[in-house]
């Protein structure tokens, strides 16, 4: 979205480094993300889209030896300073993964799981009205509204991926990370999924890590292409599509590697 | 003379597998293709020689004494002698060809005794004879019979698979045997005491049947209140009870400290010394229990002006638990990390912090794990025997005071079983229906801890 004509910048890394022990996975990523936008990461299998993407909640924080260094920018805010609360941090940026993980309880606790936690509703009424909403808002508020006090574990594939996604957005996050949303799902769910994300940029900011560089070319604006820990090449989806700069990004596109 | 013969069997054994292995390289170097591993006409052999060698041996075990007996006795036969006297006069030879007889000795038994004797040795040496020709003349069979195309591999195989499943048999027969010795014992018992008085009496009193003199009729009237069970069930569950206070906080909080918290590190030393715990003897918690942890309570509550037993259900049911600790650490542990990250992640994600993840997500999801953990740590401290033994007292006290003094059913059947007992009296068989009942309760918690755990398990494959 342009204000003025000028792009707004959501997240700006730079000079983004990790490492995995002695490895080192990232290297000197800089990467702007505009607001209300659809920004897709590609590339080939451990090239460091997904390290990337968990850079920007510090999910990477949950494993031992992965450090990292640099800074990443959210609303004039270095998220990897000390004094960052990480609870806040990922109140304002949820988190979609690849595999559906539903918690094991019943469809409306997954849904006001986060809202209790960061303590957004006052009433019993206030909770029905998030769970309605953030179910609506994922497109899964007519299929389940019937039975929302049964395990979201019963539900198909592309229905709980679409559950996490209600899930995600039920604490109005100011930014959504996808980490390959629809590997786990059949082609008609991908569709709904796709869909969904489409609307979605209008509340929020979308960064989807995916193999499909169809899935790219659909749901994305602006598109980045990692290899070997690199950020190689990132732009409008558009001109990477069409016009990319470097050699990689081109073969990587039309398949010759990967 | 049977110790040789067998190792003579087994080299036998291993003979035939080295000629089996040796003929199928012969076959090979003939540019032959096989049907299976030279090692198959071998082991092939080798089985060749031991099955026969087995069925005579067991025929040998069923039928040489009730033979040889039928041969000593046929020179009393026709001479008016009751079987039982028979029978006396087969074990009085046996004793004397031992050389064990101590009574007098008389010129007709002294005979059957040589008589035992030689028919013993021809016994054993006609065995020897039959199983080595047996086993020669199948091993040499099988050995003609091998050829390039003959199976081998299938013959082998079906006898591994064979003698797995006599091994699991032997096991459960085993289980179904015990079971059916206390099924009868136990039936006896409640002929004489009425299931009535032994549920739901109060008074354990087991030394009161002892009183009778053998030689008087059994007279049922004079063990009413002496067989009832409430009181020892009661201190069963009360000391179960009280383990299980000291188990459950405990042993979750360090599984859960191990599964979430703990760093690699610290997890690869604490893990194995908690289990130490599980490896200490029994009764060496039950001397813990009896001299250390008993007089140290009693002392605190002399202090505090209470009347404590030096021997209290606290001190028993305390030291149980502290035993039992391992078990549900371990297993919940176990159960905690078998919860899948992408849950954690999930949690992670929305802002969860470990504390409440932990409490939200990770134990609900392993809850039912945990439940079986916790029944198994239960059924355990039901069974528990030595602790309560050495350290809570052998008096059965209808009480709820963790100060007093009282006994489970398990203390009881030591008790019981100890010195002098008589087979058929009550009091012996007393024991039996404590055992049978025990059985039953630990079997239906094992069951539904095992059922739990299953319906737990199919959750996240």
């Amino acid at each position: 979205m342009k204000k003025n004509g000028v792009k707004m910048i959501k997240i700006n890394s730079k000079n983004v480094d990790v490492f995995y022990g002695k490895k080192q996975a990232l290297f000197n990523i800089n990467l702007d993300i505009e607001e209300n936008q659809v920004t897709a990461l590609i590339g080939p299998s451990g090239c460091g889209k997904s390290t990337f993407l968990r850079c920007l909640n510090r999910m990477n924080d949950v494993i031992d030896i992965c450090r990292v260094k640099g800074q990443i920018i959210i609303n004039d805010f270095d998220i990897n300073d000390k004094s960052c609360d990480v609870v806040r941090l990922r109140e304002k940026i949820g988190m979609v993964f690849q595999k559906p993980n539903p918690f094991p309880k019943t469809i409306y606790e997954n849904i006001s799981y986060g809202p209790t936690i960061h303590g957004m509703a006052q009433s019993k009424n206030e909770m029905d009205e998030i769970v309605e909403t953030s179910l609506k808002k994922a497109a899964l508020w007519e299929e389940v509204k019937d039975r929302l006090h049964e395990p979201g574990t019963g539900l198909s594939g592309g229905q709980q991926q679409r559950l996490c996604i209600a899930r995600a957005i039920s604490v109005k996050p100011e930014v959504i990370l996808m980490d390959e949303p629809c590997s786990a799902l059949d082609p008609i769910a991908t569709a709904q999924i796709e869909e969904l994300i489409d609307e979605l940029k209008k509340d929020h900011t979308i960064i989807i890590v995916t193999h499909s560089m169809a899935q790219a070319a659909r749901v994305s604006q602006n598109t980045g292409f990692f290899h070997l820990g690199e950020l190689i090449e990132h732009g409008s989806t558009d001109k990477i599509f069409k016009n990319p700069e470097n050699k990689k990004t081109q073969d990587y596109i039309t398949g010759r590697f990967g | 003379m049977n110790l040789i013969l067998f190792t003579f069997i087994v080299l036998l054994g291993f003979t035939s597998y080295y000629f089996g292995r040796r003929k199928a390289y012969t076959i090979q170097s003939t540019n032959k293709r096989l049907t299976a591993l030279p090692q198959f006409y071998g082991y092939y052999l080798a089985i060749w020689c031991a099955i026969p060698a087995f069925i005579i041996f067991s025929l040998w075990a069923i039928f040489e004494p009730t033979i040889v007996k039928l041969l000593i006795l046929s020179d009393y036969s026709n001479q008016g002698y009751l079987d039982d006297e028979l029978n006396l006069i087969y074990e009085k030879t046996k004793a004397l060809s031992r050389g064990q007889f101590t009574g007098e000795i008389t010129p007709f038994i002294e005979a059957s005794a040589e008589k035992y004797l030689s028919l013993r040795s021809i016994a054993q040496s006609s065995k020897a004879v039959i199983v080595l020709s047996i086993i020669i003349a199948s091993v040499a069979y099988a050995y003609k019979k091998i050829s390039s195309n003959s199976r081998t591999r299938e013959p082998v195989e079906k006898f591994l698979k064979a003698v797995l499943f006599t091994a699991s048999l032997a096991a459960i027969l085993t289980t179904v045997g015990i079971v059916f010795s206390l099924i009868f014992q136990t039936i006896d018992f409640f002929k004489v005491i009425p299931l009535f008085d032994f549920v739901f009496g109060t008074h354990w009193y087991p030394a009161k049947a002892f009183v009778r003199d053998s030689s008087e009729a059994l007279d049922p009237t004079m063990y009413s209140d002496t067989f009832g069970a409430v009181p020892i069930f009661a201190g069963t569950f009360f000391i179960a009870f009280i383990a299980m206070c000291v188990a459950i906080p405990i042993g979750l909080m360090s599984g859960i400290y191990l599964a979430e918290y703990a760093s690699v590190k610290v997890r690869q030393y604490a893990k194995p010394l908690i289990e130490i715990l599980a490896g200490i003897p029994t009764v060496v918690y039950g001397f813990f229990a009896a001299l250390t942890v008993g007089p140290f309570l009693k002392e605190i509550g002399n202090s505090m002006g209470l009347d404590v037993s030096a021997e209290s259900a606290l001190a028993a049911g305390g030291v149980m638990g502290i035993m039992i600790i391992p078990f549900i650490s371990s297993l919940s542990d176990d159960v905690i990390t078998s919860v899948p990250q992408s849950l954690r992640d999930g949690s992670y994600a929305m802002g969860a912090t470990k504390s409440e993840t932990i409490k939200k997500v990770i134990f609900p999801a392993a809850l039912p794990g945990i439940v079986g953990s916790i029944l198994l740590g239960v059924s355990r401290a039901i069974g528990e025997t030595m602790i309560v033994v050495m350290a809570s007292g052998l008096a059965a006290n209808l009480t709820l005071n963790p100060l007093e003094s009282t006994s489970t059913i398990t203390a009881q059947i030591v008790v019981i079983l100890i010195g002098d007992q008589a087979f058929g009296d009550p009091k012996t068989q007393a024991a039996f229906a404590l055992g049978m009942s025990l059985f039953l309760v630990t079997l239906c918690l094992n069951i539904v801890a095992l059922r739990v755990v299953k319906k737990y398990r199919e959750k996240y494959e």
